[in-house]
């Protein structure tokens, strides 16, 4: 090979570009000369950008940004490294869930609700169950075990999902041991969650009337288990990080939302918490019988992004008390049915494991196909066609790890829903985001957009 | 803590009443599944908002969103009461021809993504919006997703390879129905339409 190939002679000064950078190619716009940056010297870069007259840079972090927490696009505008004003872009993960709704059975309804926030499927799952069911009118009649069993799977959701939030938060500023234990422990429960639903991620697990089956013989023994073991390791993350001094570093005093804020924007969750205000639907509203169990609501008052944290390392641990009185009650209780007795209304699958690992029992199946015309034609009407609501609007929320998870749903009397809206906790809390970062340095919006903990999922729906 | 039979008592209908009265709103006070929910004309809207907030201590800004109701829209606005315990609805009617609505951002700030979200969706107007873009949809996006009319194109699919139903093949009995799940559009419909030959 020649030392003077045509490569070698064009030079990557030669880049036809009027600026002369070679990485950044730039052209006149109507706002100024727009730079878009390959790479380069930084230093280059800097002083160049300083040089422009306005003085203010806007930088897109995201949609594909590691630290925004999913397909999050901020705008932020900049005045070195002061964030001046910061605007949300979101929308990249619609999926239109609320019309899909509109053309399925209330019962298959389920399947997408799910989808929607997707690190907490069993709010999702639960609060549509409740709106259902009371527009059915049986909200009395879900048997005992089977609002037990759904209080069970929330309350091991809002662990999974509280060990997301802190991993990847701990993960975005550094501290990567909080990343690998967080998820570490997060695989035991979705384990967990395998073994009760046979999925780990979108369950379709609560149903309208009670839950799709019971849990497996040996689920309240693994569920003890885990609950020894993680009663033991939720204390890791308090020795790990509550005093560590970098960890507060970054956390203390940032993302900064107080009381007014909260309420203006109609902030639930963790961050409302952080303002001092005990807001937590399963105290202030009860649903499902909350009520009869002991725990307490974790407040702090320093509305930064460290007490967000500090509140949901104790909400696990409320979790976990939680957990121990609904297996006690499972175990007292014994053996019962996990749906409603009307077969209007409930599927009339009897599951049984078969060799796809689920299915209808046998019996069943040879009651439909041998022996009963009408409990074919039944089962038929009842899975295609699905039950009719009455007609009618209810609003029903539950208190999901991020804040009040809300549905609104209007039947017109019909076998699909007229129309569900979701109130996502996600979507009302990122709109502080603007709030939270106004004055900060860019490093910190990470840390306080990281507080939010925002689920894309569940904000565009 | 709280009894659910404390709120209810709480969420008197005749409180509400009363305080609608005096603010001279013709709100009509209902109650379904266990909601209280205040109807109220559309041009008082924000005057009936700014009375729940301050006159009732319903403060805490929930969410807002709209129902097709075919020849008019129903938009909807939840707010708490954070220390007093209680929740209504309150719900306003506009014509599906040209809807609009004065915007509630005055009132609660936090009304402005719900406001952008009913905005594209629905197509209603919210004038006096700061910033009433799109929000979840692309800026390319055309039409008001979320209408009734408006067709779900997932719906919009090939059809299935072979005759699945008598008489799809031709040669069977013609008068049998076609059976189509809910939601499929018209033959007729969209680009690839039946009838368009596009070959």
């Amino acid at each position: 090979m020649t030392t003077t190939g045509p490569y070698d002679t064009q030079d990557i000064s030669d880049a036809p570009d009027a600026s002369g950078d070679p990485y950044a190619e730039s052209r006149p716009t109507t706002e100024g000369r727009v730079y878009t940056v390959s790479g380069g010297d930084w230093d280059a870069f800097a002083a160049e950008a300083a040089e422009m007259a306005e003085g203010s840079l806007v930088v897109n972090m995201g949609p594909q940004h590691p630290s925004t927490h999913g397909v999050l696009r901020l705008i932020l505008q900049l005045e070195g490294e002061t964030v001046t004003d910061t605007r949300c872009g979101i929308g990249y993960l619609h999926t239109g869930i609320e019309k899909n709704l509109e053309f399925r059975t209330w019962t298959q309804g389920v399947t997408f609700v799910t989808r929607m926030d997707y690190l907490s499927p069993f709010f999702n799952e639960t609060a549509y169950c409740l709106g259902v069911e009371r527009l059915l009118g049986i909200t009395d009649e879900v048997p005992e075990r089977a609002r037990l069993i759904r209080i069970l799977m929330m309350e091991l959701n809002r662990i999974s999902s509280h060990l997301v939030c802190i991993a990847t938060g701990g993960m975005e500023i550094g501290a990567l041991t909080v990343m690998t234990i967080g998820f570490r422990e997060r695989e035991l429960v979705l384990d967990l969650f395998e073994l009760i639903t046979g999925l780990r991620l979108n369950h379709a697990y609560i149903r309208p009337g009670g839950v799709a089956n019971d849990l497996p013989t040996d689920g309240i023994e693994k569920i003890r288990d885990f609950h020894t073991l993680m009663s033991k390791r939720v204390f890791d993350y308090i020795r790990l990080c509550n005093e560590n001094p970098i960890f507060k570093g970054r956390l203390v005093d940032v993302g900064y939302l107080d009381l007014a804020g909260c309420m203006a924007l109609g902030i639930t969750g963790p961050v409302l918490r952080s303002t001092g205000l005990p807001w937590d639907l399963r105290k202030t509203e009860p649903y499902l019988g909350y009520d009869e169990f002991e725990f307490d609501v974790p407040t702090w008052d320093t509305c930064d992004a460290y007490g967000r944290f500090r509140i949901r390392l104790d909400e696990m641990v409320e979790s976990l008390r939680i957990i121990q009185q609904v297996v006690d009650r499972l175990e007292e209780a014994g053996p019962g049915p996990v749906m409603v007795d009307d077969p209007k209304i409930a599927w009339p699958a009897q599951l049984s494991i078969g060799n796809d690992g689920q299915g209808n029992s046998r019996a069943h199946i040879n009651k439909i196909m041998n022996e009963s015309m009408e409990a074919l034609i039944h089962h038929f009407k009842l899975v295609t066609e699905g039950f009719s609501v009455p007609a009618g609007q209810v609003y029903s929320a539950v208190e999901s790890p991020r804040g009040e998870l809300g549905v609104v749903m209007a039947s017109d009397g019909g076998t699909r829903p007229y129309r569900v809206h979701y109130r996502d906790p996600s979507f009302t809390n990122l709109q502080a985001v603007g709030a939270m970062c106004a004055g900060a340095q860019v490093a910190d919006v990470i840390a306080a957009v990281a507080s939010l903990d925002p689920v894309m999922g569940g904000v565009d729906r | 803590m709280t009894e659910p039979g404390e709120v209810a008592r709480w969420a008197d209908l005749d409180t509400i009443r009363a305080a609608s009265a005096d603010a001279a709103v013709e709100a009509e006070v209902t109650e379904s599944f266990g909601d209280v929910t205040v109807s109220v004309p559309a041009e008082q809207w924000v005057a009936t908002l700014t009375m729940l907030r301050d006159a009732l201590d319903l403060s805490y800004f929930d969410w807002l969103s709209a129902v097709d109701d075919g020849e008019t829209f129903s938009i909807f606005c939840h707010l708490y009461a954070p220390e007093r315990r209680g929740h209504v609805l309150v719900r306003t009617v506009v014509p599906a021809d040209g809807p609009a609505l004065a915007t509630a951002t005055g009132v609660f700030r936090g009304a402005a993504w719900h406001e952008r979200e009913t905005h594209e969706m629905f197509g209603i107007d919210f004038p006096g919006h700061p910033h009433l873009v799109p929000l979840l949809l692309s800026d390319e996006f055309v039409g008001h997703p979320l209408r009734k009319d408006f067709v779900l194109t997932a719906r919009v699919s090939k059809s299935w390879p072979g005759a699945k139903e008598p008489g799809e093949s031709g040669d069977g009995s013609p008068s049998r129905r076609k059976m189509q799940p809910p939601g499929v559009p018209d033959p007729e419909w969209g680009p690839h339409s039946v009838g368009d030959d596009h070959e």
